[in-house]
């Protein structure tokens, strides 16, 4: 650096501090010093030698020594105030941007309040995302699990559940697996009596060996034991964290002590640990299977498929090399039992996967939906900054005249995008916190594994990434705005034709086209699901679910020890609910429409070839009013009467579409059927008395299935649901149908009470919740566009204004003018709309599988979501076009 | 003689307070000022005046000097007389409060 830079940057009080130059001007000064010396002595009268080594003399120390200490104090200090110097610049430029920020906060809380809904919104399902998919189950070494399925597709099935005895030889025969354990596909219940109020208990059977296959250890107690799996142990119990303390009171003491389940006393072995969550299980308390040691050679151990198999990988394994032994053992396992083996595959998938495979998609689209919001939001606030940099390029330009740095200003802008982005982030973490709860508690039943969703390290790192992403688009305005701008253009434009430099513009242009486009695509994938369920909504699940109460009970079977008992407790339920008032009709039924899976077999007609492989059928059991109380219409032949007892001769209805694929072009009614699809002499046979409605048995979305309907008595169940038309509101009849219940049985806990209208809303309320959320964000979203239309075009509006004023004195029409800024805001929308359609149709592909009957590409969303955005987009130009083209000529040309 | 540990900073502010000086001229000034008593060395004067800019009591800047060379030329800040006055104040009262003790008899 010469001095006469140096005295130049000092002049303007820019940094001057060089480390690297220090040691050679702190040279440079010790020897003026010297020369200073020498010179005085010189003049005093001493030659020139001893002038010299006089001053060396007075230096302090041998010159090398010297030179060194005066290099470090030199280099120290530059060090120093070079780094009090940035500390300096930082906090002027950040109290700079928050008096900037104070000076218009109409747009910083506009700018701010928009970062912190978009990124409140990404901290919330980033939480989700987070404790879905990317936590590691909270079991030991959970990458060596893998869940084993069944296949056959005879009866087209994949990743079914396994027969049990299949998975016990698997256990046995394949070496990759170090064990497998195992869980019953269904929920199930038991009544805790002798503690309280009888109260029914959520229960989860488990093989006895499925805790340490998991590496989960009790906190208290312990987990069970591998013999537990059979039925010749003592009866035990672990409890869930949950239940032990609300059911419990936490008492450490429970150890060792027998509860009564289900009648039977049962030992408290242990209890779970708090963070022990298995995904889509949530029992109050596990029990082992209990199954008898001679089932194991039984053959419905073998024929019915309903275990859910986990397998430990022994170390080093690859799931690949397993599943290759997997399949040895399958293929012997075909040829040993013909009869239940033929065709059955097997294979397995990593637990993680299997079991968070559902809720993957609706996750990923969510994130999508929010990603893309933050985008939207980014490019708005970026637009809204860019604008007042523009108005602010005569500030800057002076600034630059006057010598200041464009690295200094492009710091000082930057720190206020960083200011923006900090407060924006902050707020947004916090509307984040609460967004999290709100999801959980929101979230339909089992969508998302409640107690793990919450905000995490991840999750605020995610946000902070969120935060610095929006910072670094914003980091466009300064850019533009300082640099490569020559000031004497600048300061000769300004004030007159006022452009806002043509850059600045294009940058603007580009955003808002971008903001329309990513606006347009999220609000087309919006629209297509709230087509598809406006759709589903609509479906006819072939009942009339108005005015109907749906009461489950589940007799427990220490009581209810005989069929007698079981029928008996029902019919009088059915006969005391009809005598209330309000009351149409009843009738008590296995499993309600659009519930969970009901059992499914095969069977054979009389006097015909048995049928193919792989014709399941559906099974429910009901009384003789079931029909009538859910408005399910007779096709053909007759319904069940009170006639149709267990001593009376076996029949059986069936539903259209068994009609219709089993006995087409003849009459099901009078033919009989069994439900073994190869009849021996054991087979029981029933005649098919009528053919009713079809119903849908497991979803609106999903087409109904053939099914069996038994009569009740003759296929009698403990759990049953008590199905009630009403003639007035059936909720209100739900306290008087709970007393019959406690007077048939003071002891027994109600499982259930709901209306048919509720269950069949919470048969889609996972479509309809990741609707509504997705079609917030494009509503967000598509908000966002529009305003960001309406700030470019009023103001390029107002650029013009002059330009109007100019045009309106010399007679041209207000609505020519108005459209002359229109057509510039359309124009910029037109080029969003484009460009956001071939996202979409890109991108609408992945929620294929979310859609009920739309097409990904469907033709009505498509045309009608951007004429939407063309009209809106048409309004938000047309209302800063209206103001400028009405503003009075005298005025405008005089302000100039 | 010694200077008493610390006193150079105080000194140099003082010389300062006349108007800018270069390296030399302070060494010269506090000499003449004690009578020669206090030599100063060059290298402990250069790490004074560079301790003294890191905290912003003086500035310094290359100039010319009456024999036409070369040399950096200090001044104080606004802080640096406020520190002048402050420590001028401090080390008065120790020296009064040594003496008192250092002639009890």
């Amino acid at each position: 650096m010469t001095p006469e830079e140096r005295k130049a940057r000092e002049l303007f009080e820019l940094s001057i501090h060089r480390p690297d130059l220090a040691p050679a001007d702190a040279d440079a000064e010790l020897q003026s010093i010297l020369d200073e010396h020498i010179h005085d002595l010189i003049r005093r009268g001493l030659t020139p030698e001893a002038a010299r080594a006089e001053a060396l003399r007075h230096l302090g120390a041998a010159l090398p020594a010297a030179t060194a200490r005066v290099h470090r104090s030199a280099e120290h200090r530059e060090r120093r105030m070079k780094l009090q110097d940035l500390l300096q610049d930082l906090s002027a430029d950040l109290r700079y941007a928050l008096r900037t920020l104070r000076r218009s906060p109409a747009l910083a809380t506009a700018a701010i309040l928009t970062l912190a809904l978009a990124i409140g919104a990404n901290t919330a399902i980033f939480s989700a995302v987070s404790a879905v998919m990317l936590r590691p189950l909270p079991f030991a070494n959970p990458g060596g699990l893998v869940m084993l399925w069944e296949e056959n597709p005879d009866f087209k099935w994949h990743m079914q559940d396994a027969a049990p005895a299949n998975m016990l030889d698997w256990r046995e025969q394949v070496g990759a697996f170090a064990d497998v354990a195992g869980y019953p596909s269904f929920p199930s219940t038991t009544t805790l009596t002798g503690h309280g109020e009888p109260a029914l208990l959520k229960a989860q059977q488990v093989t006895g060996n499925f805790f340490s296959v998991l590496g989960v250890r009790a906190e208290l107690g312990r987990v069970f034991r591998d013999e537990e799996t059979w039925d010749d142990s003592p009866r035990v119990v672990v409890l869930s964290q949950r239940a032990w303390r609300d059911i419990f009171g936490a008492d450490p003491a429970l150890i060792g002590k027998t509860v009564e389940l289900a009648g039977r006393p049962v030992e408290v072995v242990g209890v779970l640990p708090r963070r022990f969550a298995f995904p889509g299980l949530e029992p109050d308390v596990w029990q082992p299977m209990r199954w008898s040691r001679e089932s194991r050679a039984q053959v419905f151990f073998r024929r019915a498929h309903w275990i859910h198999p986990i397998a430990r990988l022994k170390p080093g394994i690859t799931p690949g090399a397993a599943d290759a032994q997997l399949q040895t053992v399958v293929t012997r396992l075909q040829r040993d039992y013909p009869v239940t083996n033929t065709r059955m595959g097997a294979g397995l998938t990593p637990l993680h996967e299997f079991l968070v495979g559902k809720t993957k998609l609706p996750l990923l689209v969510m994130f999508g939906g929010v990603a893309l919001l933050l985008l939207i939001a980014c490019a708005n606030v970026a637009n809204l900054l860019l604008v007042r940099a523009a108005g602010r390029g005569r500030e800057a330009a002076v600034r630059l005249a006057l010598g200041a740095g464009r690295g200094r200003l492009f710091r000082q802008a930057l720190a206020e995008s960083a200011v923006f982005a900090g407060l924006g982030g902050a707020a947004g973490v916090t509307l984040g916190w609460w967004g999290t709860q709100a999801l959980a508690a929101l979230q339909p039943a089992g969508m998302l594994p409640v107690s793990d969703i919450a905000m995490s390290w991840s999750v605020i790192g995610y946000a902070f990434g969120a935060t610095l992403l929006c910072a670094v688009v914003f980091g466009i305005a300064p850019t533009v705005w300082t640099v490569r701008r020559v000031p004497a253009d600048v300061l000769r434009d300004e004030g007159r034709t006022a452009s806002g430099t043509l850059r600045a513009r294009t940058w603007g242009e580009a955003l808002l086209v971008s903001q329309v486009a990513l606006a347009l695509a999220l609000t087309l994938g919006a629209g297509l699901l709230v087509r598809s369920y406006l759709l589903l909504q609509k479906v006819e699940p072939g009942f009339d679910s108005r005015r109907v109460l749906a009461v489950s009970v589940n007799l427990p079977g220490f009581r209810y020890d005989s069929t007698r008992k079981v029928i008996a407790f029902y019919a009088e339920l059915e006969r005391n609910v009809r005598g209330l008032p309000g009351v149409d009709a009843a009738a008590v039924v296995s499993q309600v429409p659009l519930g969970p899976p009901t059992w499914s077999s095969t069977f054979g007609i009389s006097g015909r070839e048995p049928l193919p492989p792989g014709g399941e059928v559906l099974h429910r059991e009901l009384t003789a009013e079931y029909q009538k109380v859910m408005r399910v219409e007779l096709v053909a032949g007759r319904l069940f009467t009170e006639a149709d007892r267990e001593d009376a001769p076996m029949v059986v209805l069936v539903n259209e579409t068994l009609a219709r694929q089993y006995f087409k072009g003849e009459d099901p009614v009078g033919q009989r059927i069994s439900f073994d699809r190869i009849p021996d002499s054991t087979s029981t046979w029933r005649t098919i008395v009528g053919v009713v409605g079809d119903e849908r048995q497991r979803g609106l979305g999903q087409e109904p299935r053939p099914e069996f309907l038994a009569p009740y008595p003759q296929e009698p169940r403990s759990g049953m649901t008590l199905v009630v038309r009403t003639t007035g509101d059936p909720a209100g009849l739900a306290p008087s149908v709970r007393q019959i219940v406690a007077r048939l049985d003071p002891k027994l806990a109600i499982a259930s009470v709901q209306t048919m209208d509720e269950v069949r809303a919470a048969s889609i309320s996972r479509d309809r919740f990741l609707t509504v959320l997705m079609l917030s964000f494009a509503g967000v979203g598509l908000v966002l566009g529009i305003v960001g239309i309406y700030g470019v075009v009023a103001q390029l509006a107002r650029r013009r204004m002059r330009e109007m004023g100019i045009r309106l004195a010399l007679g041209a029409r207000a609505s020519q003018l108005q459209w002359l800024v229109v057509r510039k805001g359309l124009g910029l929308t037109m080029i969003g709309i484009v460009a956001g359609v071939t996202v979409a149709l890109g991108a609408t592909r992945v929620i294929r599988t979310l859609l009920y009957q739309v097409a990904p590409v469907d033709p009505v969303t498509f045309v009608a979501v951007p004429v939407l955005v063309l009209l809106t987009a048409g309004l938000a130009s047309w209302l800063p076009a209206a103001r400028a083209s009405r503003a009075d000529p005298c005025s405008v040309l005089r302000s100039d | 003689m010694a200077l008493l540990k610390g006193t150079l900073d105080v000194l140099v502010l003082k010389a300062l307070s006349f108007g800018p000086m270069h390296g030399f001229e302070i060494i010269r000034w506090i000499e003449a000022g004690s009578d020669g008593a206090f030599a100063i060395e060059a290298a402990a004067l250069l790490q004074a005046l560079h301790r003294l800019e890191e905290r912003r009591l003086l500035t310094g800047a290359w100039g010319i000097t009456e024999n036409n060379r070369k040399a950096r030329y200090y001044s104080l800040t606004p802080a640096g007389k406020a520190q002048l006055r402050t420590e001028t104040a401090s080390i008065k009262s120790s020296v009064a409060a040594l003496r008192a003790i250092l002639d009890a008899r």
